[in-house]
């Protein structure tokens, strides 16, 4: 019925395993490609960050009016603030409590985004060269942003706490609820594995647990929008609205272990 | 040269997908320009060159996607394959007509992503899965007219 000549077949028997071999290379392929496109992005990025400038020129003139009275207002929280940590500080000395280490940081800017709806990640103009190893955290002076899951030379790709694949042990502050929080792809998060009646409330807020070693104890992530029960009634779950704003993420930091 | 300026044109495209289209999302959803152009490539070229810029912009896309398999660059060639057969079978010389093969194109693009990325065992609430293969399609589609006439003036400039 159907006659297929002896050479188009060899034809497309070789086209089908070129293309697989090509479809599971692309991982490879990641590296020289971003390190070739890191350039052209940087300047893609500064244009991007100049054309919002002005754009939002009005906008930001308002913002800044109201942060400028908002920084008065903190610097003056922040002396009470370092008092406090010194007292601490002081109280643990005596106690011999063992001395945490202050987080190690390193900045980096925001490249490129995620082309599809269907992940959430970034690509930072920091890699290995820079000590951005996979696996560690990036974060803002906000709160927990996400962690790294390639490490390129010059680059590394973050992905996000809204992307679903991501699971950050936490808790509530409030009232040590643990919980797992991950992405849903929106703007908001949820937190799953609560108990059917969960000591959680609206506007609580949630952090780090640190049970988890990838992601530091005590990072804010969020504040608690909603809370529901499962469909299946056996646990319940809470949306999160994450404090950083991640659709517009500009700069990161890094947190080196 | 036609050849090689549409091949600048979807390298700008992809630089304008990880970079500037965020400032253009609706309801957290953004366009897709690749396969916008996966679709002029398909209806403009022959079906070797179609291919070759459907395989550039798979590639582009699983580069800044997350995902050891390049799912984008599979099925980007099998929708300019598609889209070929079909352009001999019909005539698409339309605007409304391109539109609707922008809006199905996207949405089994986005439909099959989506399927893979939950059996995946990845959590997607339903009305965001729904969001993203609905929206989308609709928002690509509605901006194909403004890439697709550049594009059609720069394959008949002489």
């Amino acid at each position: 019925m159907f006659k297929i000549k002896k050479k188009n077949l060899i034809n497309l028997a070789v086209s089908v395993l070129l293309l697989t071999l090509l479809l599971s290379a692309i991982p490879v392929l990641r590296a020289p490609f971003l390190s070739v496109l890191k350039f052209p992005l940087n300047i893609l990025t500064f244009i991007r960050s100049e054309a919002g400038a002005l754009i939002f020129y009005h906008r930001n003139f308002r913002q800044n009016e109201i942060l400028k009275g908002e920084v008065d207002f903190l610097r003056n929280k922040l002396n009470t603030h370092n008092e406090l940590i010194l007292e601490n500080s002081r109280l643990k000395q005596i106690l011999s409590f063992k001395q945490k280490s202050p987080l190690r940081l390193r900045a980096a800017r925001v490249i490129g985004q995620s082309p599809d709806n269907w992940s959430s990640s970034v690509i930072i103009d920091k890699g290995e060269s820079n000590g951005i190893r996979r696996g560690m955290t990036a974060i803002t002076f906000l709160g927990l942003v996400g962690k790294v899951i390639e490490a390129q030379e010059f680059t590394s790709k973050i992905m996000l706490i809204t992307d679903p694949n991501i699971g950050v042990s936490a808790i509530n502050q409030r009232s040590r609820q643990e919980g797992l929080v991950s992405g849903t792809l929106g703007t908001n998060l949820i937190m799953r594995y609560l108990p059917e009646e969960p000591d959680i409330k609206v506007n609580d807020t949630i952090i780090t647990s640190g049970l988890n070693t990838a992601y530091p104890k005590g990072l804010l992530i969020g504040y608690v929008a909603v809370v529901g029960r499962e469909f299946s009634g056996l646990s319940s779950y809470a949306i999160i609205k994450p404090v950083v704003n991640l659709s517009d993420i500009e700069e990161v930091f890094i947190v080196i272990p | 040269m036609k050849k090689f300026i549409f091949f600048l044109f979807v390298f700008l495209a992809g630089l304008l997908q990880v970079t500037i289209i965020n400032y253009f999302r609706v309801l957290t959803i953004k366009p897709c320009l690749f396969l916008i152009f996966v679709v002029i490539a398909s209806l403009t070229f022959e079906l070797k060159w179609a291919l070759i810029f459907s395989l550039f912009a798979g590639i582009f896309k699983d580069i800044f996607c997350i995902g050891a398999f390049g799912i984008n660059t599979a099925l980007f060639l099998l929708w300019s394959f598609l889209i070929v057969r079909l352009s001999r079978e019909i005539s698409i010389e339309n605007n409304v007509l391109r539109c609707g093969l922008v809006l199905i194109v996207v949405f089994l693009h986005d439909l099959f992503v989506g399927l893979i990325y939950v059996y995946s065992g990845n959590y997607v609430p339903l009305g965001i899965f729904l969001r993203i293969i609905t929206l989308q399609p609709i928002y690509t589609a509605l901006i194909l007219p403004l890439v697709f006439k550049p594009m059609k003036s720069l394959y008949y400039a002489k």
